[in-house]
């Protein structure tokens, strides 16, 4: 039985989200590589909250379609951006209008076009079956009480043999049930 | 549990890429949690988890044709 509702659990993460307040950029130096976060405003690493590095697994080219899920404010649809120019395209779904508004001052600042961002929910995706070829989901999937219908929602746009590449936490042995009641948790 | 999670839904050649530990310290580099709830875990958790309390990894899957 799950300690929250799918409506608690999105407030609580959306309200997570919204009132951070970085500080560092200790998190996007230790998951990227110099050459990839080069051109990336230093604000927009502040607002690195992935686990991992999908982009550098996806194996991305010239002219695939992109759908980076829980995009944040938008790093790893800035790597990818660039490595399906000149024909491809990003798309950043987030649930979060503070970290889409984030998202788009960012790409603005980097000059970046072939990007664009949608405020939706990872478990009803905005976009046709089959329509993308890469879908990429870092430290995020672990934020839905619905983690199945989110995979599937990933699994249905993209096309056949098009690839997912995920970042996220994952459990060995269960935590203190203290910790799994408490909100703040619900958000990592 | 993940992989499986994946196979039901579609996906095959499911691919572990990368798997780091996470931990109290690596949690305090997100700002999303507060120093009392840093304090919080580090109370509740027995200290030989503190070096991973779960996992991140890197997977790759791909759409079932």
């Amino acid at each position: 039985m799950p300690y929250f509702t799918d409506a608690d659990a999105r407030s609580i993460v959306r309200t997570t989200y919204e009132a951070a307040t970085p500080v560092g950029i200790d998190v996007a130096h230790v998951l990227y590589a110099p050459d990839e976060l080069a051109g990336v405003p230093e604000d927009a690493l502040r607002w690195a909250f992935g686990v991992g590095n999908p982009v550098r697994h996806a194996g991305l080219g010239p002219g695939e379609i992109v759908l980076d899920v829980g995009c944040g404010a938008g790093i790893d649809a800035f790597i990818a951006a660039r490595r399906v120019v000149p024909d491809g395209r990003v798309i950043g779904i987030d649930m979060t209008p503070a970290m889409l508004a984030r998202a788009r001052h960012h790409a603005a600042a980097m000059k970046i076009e072939n990007v664009e961002w949608r405020e939706a929910l990872m478990e009803a995706l905005p976009l046709p079956d089959g329509s993308v070829d890469v879908v990429l989901c870092n430290g995020v999937l672990n934020l839905s009480t619905r983690k199945s219908r989110a995979l599937a929602e990933m699994r249905r746009v993209l096309r056949p043999g098009g690839r997912l590449a995920l970042a996220d936490l994952v459990l060995t042995e269960s935590l203190p049930e203290e910790i799994q009641r408490d909100a703040t948790a619900l958000a990592a | 549990m993940l992989e499986r999670k994946l196979v039901n839904v579609g996906f095959d050649r499911v691919v572990l890429r990368d798997r780091r530990p996470f931990g109290l310290a690596t949690l305090a580099r997100y700002p999303i949690f507060a120093p009392e709830f840093l304090d919080f875990v580090e109370r509740v958790v027995p200290p030989d988890r503190h070096d991973a309390l779960v996992y991140a990894v890197d997977v790759t899957a791909t759409a079932a044709t």
